[in-house]
């Protein structure tokens, strides 16, 4: 079987970047998330009954003022939203570094294409 | 299972109960989590297989809420396990950036457009009979360690997608090609439709076009379509999150365990030989197939 030895050797800038990322987001997301958890507790306790039924608000407006008061949920809630941008993060990480370091156009437009759909999808729709 | 209805009770023994309760009620969703973690990141397909009949049938969790905190625990293992795979190497970053373009538009024109015109329960059925399909494929080649006799089709070869990695079991750096790129995106495409209807990751059709299309070995299949899948369920996140589908204090627990378990699996999975990880794929992908049939013939979970 022929290997076709003379291509990429992988892009390690790239690989070691989105491995940061990836590790930076998921972290930061879970300390954010547990301190949330505290705040919650140092108000009372969570009834099963809340966990199953208290939803999520999206709005960053609300969010931001919960924090501001110190309300447990809101801060888990910028915990969630910190997780759910740790994938999107690493789209825009490494078209970064496929235009500037390895200035690659093809693949830097490919992700600045997953990069807008994604940010459709999850802006836009629903 | 049943819980107080107010969350601030003023009689301290009401309180203590209630919090015996939601301590035992959480250990339960922390230990499926933490299996789902590892499942999810050995297999790359995300967790949800566990995670969403866990919380419907034993903890009486609904069928949306349900996937609204399995999208979030994918993402959490996507990223958690990612990182791991990516810093080894094991991930083809190429073909996962290249690949996500026809992701990220399937799941665009699903969620946008076809959600509105597609009934989900059909959506379902058809989802499941591929699944049950495509074992066939994976049987042909199940004690197969690596492909053999693969050449670079025209577009892998122009995008540079053939690659190697270490393999920490066969203690030897793997050199491969990729073929069937066509038939790839065609996959991932249909992949990206199912996650934009159905909300979940499709990790199980991100797998099986790497298996099947493009024929990699499968460690580099699972921890490629790992590493896409958190960008599908990003983008389908958004539509559970305005819905108040996603329920922070269910979300909490099961993001931490499964970010545990995630890792737990990627010191696992590296040391798997090929051949065992197709036949776990197989068996997952079986049962994924009929728990897409059942939810399909109108069964909760």
């Amino acid at each position: 079987m022929p290997i076709d030895r003379k291509t990429n050797a992988p892009s390690h800038g790239i690989s070691d970047v989105s491995a940061w990322v990836l590790r930076g987001g998921v972290i930061c997301s879970s300390l954010v998330m547990l301190i949330g958890i505290v705040f919650t507790f140092a108000h009372g306790t969570i009834s099963v009954h809340r966990i199953k039924t208290d939803g999520c608000d999206y709005r960053p407006d609300i969010i931001w003022d919960g924090i501001r008061h110190g309300q447990g949920k809101r801060i888990i809630e910028a915990g969630i939203y910190l997780l759910l941008f740790t994938p999107i993060m690493r789209v825009f990480a490494s078209s970064i570094l496929f235009a500037f370091q390895e200035r690659d156009r093809r693949y830097t437009a490919i992700t600045l294409l997953v990069l807008i759909l994604t940010l459709a999808g999850l802006l836009w729709i629903g | 299972m049943g819980g107080s209805n107010s969350p601030h009770c003023t009689l301290f023994s009401v309180s203590v109960t209630e919090a015996s309760q939601s301590i035992l009620w959480l250990s339960e969703v922390a230990g499926a989590s933490l299996l789902a973690g590892v499942v999810g990141s050995i297999s790359g397909l995300g967790g949800g297989i566990v995670i969403v009949p866990v919380l419907t049938m034993l903890m009486h969790v609904p069928i949306e809420q349900a996937i609204g905190a399995s999208i979030v625990s994918v993402i959490a293992v996507s990223s958690g396990a990612g990182a791991v795979y990516v810093k080894d190497k094991i991930t083809n970053v190429r073909i996962a950036m290249f690949l996500e373009l026809a992701t990220a538009s399937g799941a665009l024109l699903g969620a946008g457009y076809l959600s509105r015109h597609i009934n989900p329960q059909a959506l379902y059925i058809l989802f499941g009979l591929v699944l049950l399909l495509s074992l066939l494929p994976i049987f042909a080649r199940l004690g197969e360690e690596l492909p053999a006799g693969v050449e670079n089709d025209r577009i892998a070869s122009a995008l540079r997608l053939n690659s190697s990695y270490f393999d920490k079991r066969l203690g030897r750096e793997i050199q491969y090609n990729v073929t069937g790129i066509p038939w790839a995106l065609c996959i991932m495409f249909a992949a990206g439709i199912v996650s934009g209807i159905l909300g979940i990751g499709a990790g199980v059709l991100k797998v099986l076009a790497h298996e099947v299309a493009m024929k990699v070995p499968t460690k580099v299949s699972t921890a490629t379509s790992n590493f896409m899948i958190g960008v599908t369920a990003a983008a389908g996140a958004g539509v559970y999150l305005r819905r108040g589908l996603v329920l922070p204090f269910l979300v909490v627990p099961v993001a931490v365990f499964v970010l545990a378990g995630a890792f737990l699996g990627t010191t696992i999975m590296e040391r798997l030989s090929n051949s065992l990880l197709r036949k776990i794929f197989a068996l997952l992908l079986a049962i994924v197939g009929f728990q897409m049939l059942i939810r399909g013939l109108g069964g909760r979970y």
